[in-house]
């Protein structure tokens, strides 16, 4: 049996023009809202050592909330940070501290995974239900 | 074909060309990828033509007058009612909805409070040295992205202010240095030449950085040796020799500045730090610009300002404006509201989940002209136009200068302006009997 890899990473949610919410909203469907919204960035070399390869998936839990979404190697973002498009999925685990929104700097535990990635219906719902 | 501004982002750029018949758009010239998109929304599947309200745990299509009487209904029914959004909207508009605000004794704010607003909060005390574009343009020999990424969330920008040739300038971008400060290598990297400094910081240690530049400006050789947050030494100080040799130079503030610190205000010391090296400079001075995102993030600061001496968390009762430290967040967090009334905004895609969850169990009225995560769990839609390019109004650029609006074609269906809606609510609620 394979080991989990679970690694600590520092999360920054950020805004891109591919991976803007309100692109997606506007002129999406919900295939491309997945595809532009449910991913996260990290460093080749972490994208190695969580074995993505194998698992394609990353599910990023912070002290927040837990989400599931696609992982992606980008040699841009540093080593030990996770970058995530500002979207429903990140708000996922964003959180609030003093009365102040926490979109950045957050101590975020990443692990990959074989689990699907969140579908957007699934996190309406939670948020319906919670 | 006209000049026309646009609105896809606060820069509003006033040099865009659009070939246009006043019913359909047919090219847009000059426009950058995200100002061909709001042009694209005109005619986007997911725009909401037409009033939707929320029957039997289903939305459904329904006439104007139902949705309307239903908003209204739910708007006399509220004791605590919140109004949020309005930076996608005119000055005319959110003008009005302050005046909702206040016949229902509503608490009203705008998208700045938890973006660009919290800069100008802290400046209240210290006071802010604040800039234009043109100033830049014609001025600027240093510009500093610190945690913000200028080529994609204001796509024009370095275009304007990096590549231009100034006025009272012989020469343009051979002699604009560009710093960037960043943990991550962002597309503005991408803008650099050979003379330009790229500074990789640790992710969350700008406070570090701020701290000791402060400390070198009161005495020198304060830096240690080994560097802060991720920076050497040296790259340090010629941080500090680029910001205190400027003629003019300009930081542009994003969102990763905006974060809040533990035991720390990061925004207060890069304001101190902004002083400090205008009292060292010599042959010039330093400056602040922010970037807001939405067209008119600015706007409601002007109009709440001028109307009431506060720029936002504007909180009414009995027709008068009540002093109070919360804001958006803290009532949500608190749960202290009863109804939300969403203009131009998707606050449960945008606001993490913890409070997205308590603005689910009340109802929500959106007023917006696409779809988004905030309609799923609307309990009424009103449609609206794009203003800008289906109404004509008045907005606050990223440097507050003020630009007016024009409109280009006719809305769809005759849909109303966010202005138009907001007093159609307010008329409502008075023929009704108040609230």
């Amino acid at each position: 049996m394979m080991e989990v890899i679970d690694m600590n990473f520092i999360l920054n949610t950020v805004r891109r023009m591919e991976n803007d919410q309100s692109k997606e909203f506007s002129l999406g469907d919900s295939k491309s809202l997945v595809e532009k919204l449910a991913i996260a960035f990290i460093n080749p070399k972490d994208f190695d050592k969580l074995n993505l390869s194998s698992k394609p998936n990353l599910k990023i839990s912070s002290n927040f909330g837990i989400v599931i979404v696609k992982g992606i190697a980008d040699e841009n973002v540093p080593e030990g940070t996770v970058l995530m498009p500002i979207s429903i999925w990140s708000n996922q685990i964003t959180g609030i501290e003093n009365s102040e929104l926490i979109y950045k700097n957050l101590e975020v535990d990443v692990e990959g995974t074989k689990e699907q990635v969140d579908d957007l219906n699934s996190l309406i719902n939670n948020i319906k239900e919670a | 074909m006209k000049r026309s501004v646009c609105s896809g982002c606060s820069l509003l750029c006033d040099d865009i060309m659009v070939k246009s018949d006043g019913i359909y758009i047919d090219e847009v010239f000059g426009a950058c990828l995200k100002g061909k998109e709001k042009f694209d929304q005109v005619t986007s599947q997911n725009r909401i033509l037409s009033p939707i309200i929320r029957k039997d745990e289903t939305l459904q299509k329904a006439s104007w007058d139902e949705a309307l009487q239903r908003t209204v209904d739910l708007i006399k029914k509220s004791k605590k009612p919140l109004i949020y959004g309005l930076s996608n909207s005119s000055c005319e508009a959110q003008l009005k909805g302050i005046e909702l605000a206040k016949l229902i004794n509503g608490f009203i704010d705008s998208n700045a409070s938890i973006c660009q607003g919290k800069v100008l909060d802290n400046a209240v005390n210290s006071g802010i040295t604040l800039t234009t574009i043109t100033e830049i343009i014609n001025k600027a020999d240093l510009i500093l992205l610190w945690g913000s990424n200028a080529a994609e969330s204001i796509p024009r920008l370095l275009n304007k202010v990096l590549f231009s040739r100034g006025k009272f300038r012989m020469t343009g971008r051979e002699i604009k240095t560009l710093i960037i400060i960043d943990p991550v290598k962002t597309a503005s990297f991408n803008t650099m030449g050979v003379r330009d400094v790229a500074l990789r910081i640790t992710p969350g240690k700008d406070i570090e950085l701020i701290k000791v530049l402060k400390e070198e400006c009161c005495a020198a050789d304060s830096i240690p040796s080994e560097g802060v947050a991720g920076l050497d030494k040296d790259d340090m100080k010629r941080l500090l020799q680029h910001l205190s040799g400027a003629e003019y130079g300009v930081i542009f503030v994003g969102q990763g500045l905006l974060t809040p610190q533990k035991n720390s205000n990061l925004i207060n010391e890069l304001l101190e730090l902004v002083q400090m090296i205008n009292i060292k400079q010599e042959r010039g001075r330093i400056t602040l610009a922010m970037m807001g995102g939405h067209f008119n993030m600015n706007g409601f600061d002007h109009v709440a300002l001028s109307m009431y001496g506060k720029r936002g968390n504007l909180h009414f009762k009995d027709n008068q404006i009540l002093e109070t430290d919360e804001n958006i967040i803290s009532k949500i967090e608190n749960e202290d509201f009863d109804c939300s009334i969403f203009i131009g905004t998707d606050p449960i895609s945008h606001f993490p989940m913890s409070l997205s969850s308590k603005l689910a169990k009340k109802p929500i009225i959106l007023i917006d002209n696409r779809n988004s995560a905030t309609l799923q769990l609307a309990s009424i839609v009103l449609p609206t136009v794009i203003t800008g390019i289906e109404c004509s109004g008045l907005a606050y650029r990223l440097d507050h200068i003020p630009i007016e609006l024009k409109k280009i074609i006719n809305p769809p269906s005759k849909i109303p302006t966010d202005e138009e809606i907001l007093n159609q609510i307010i008329q409502k609620l008075k023929s009704d009997g108040g609230n």
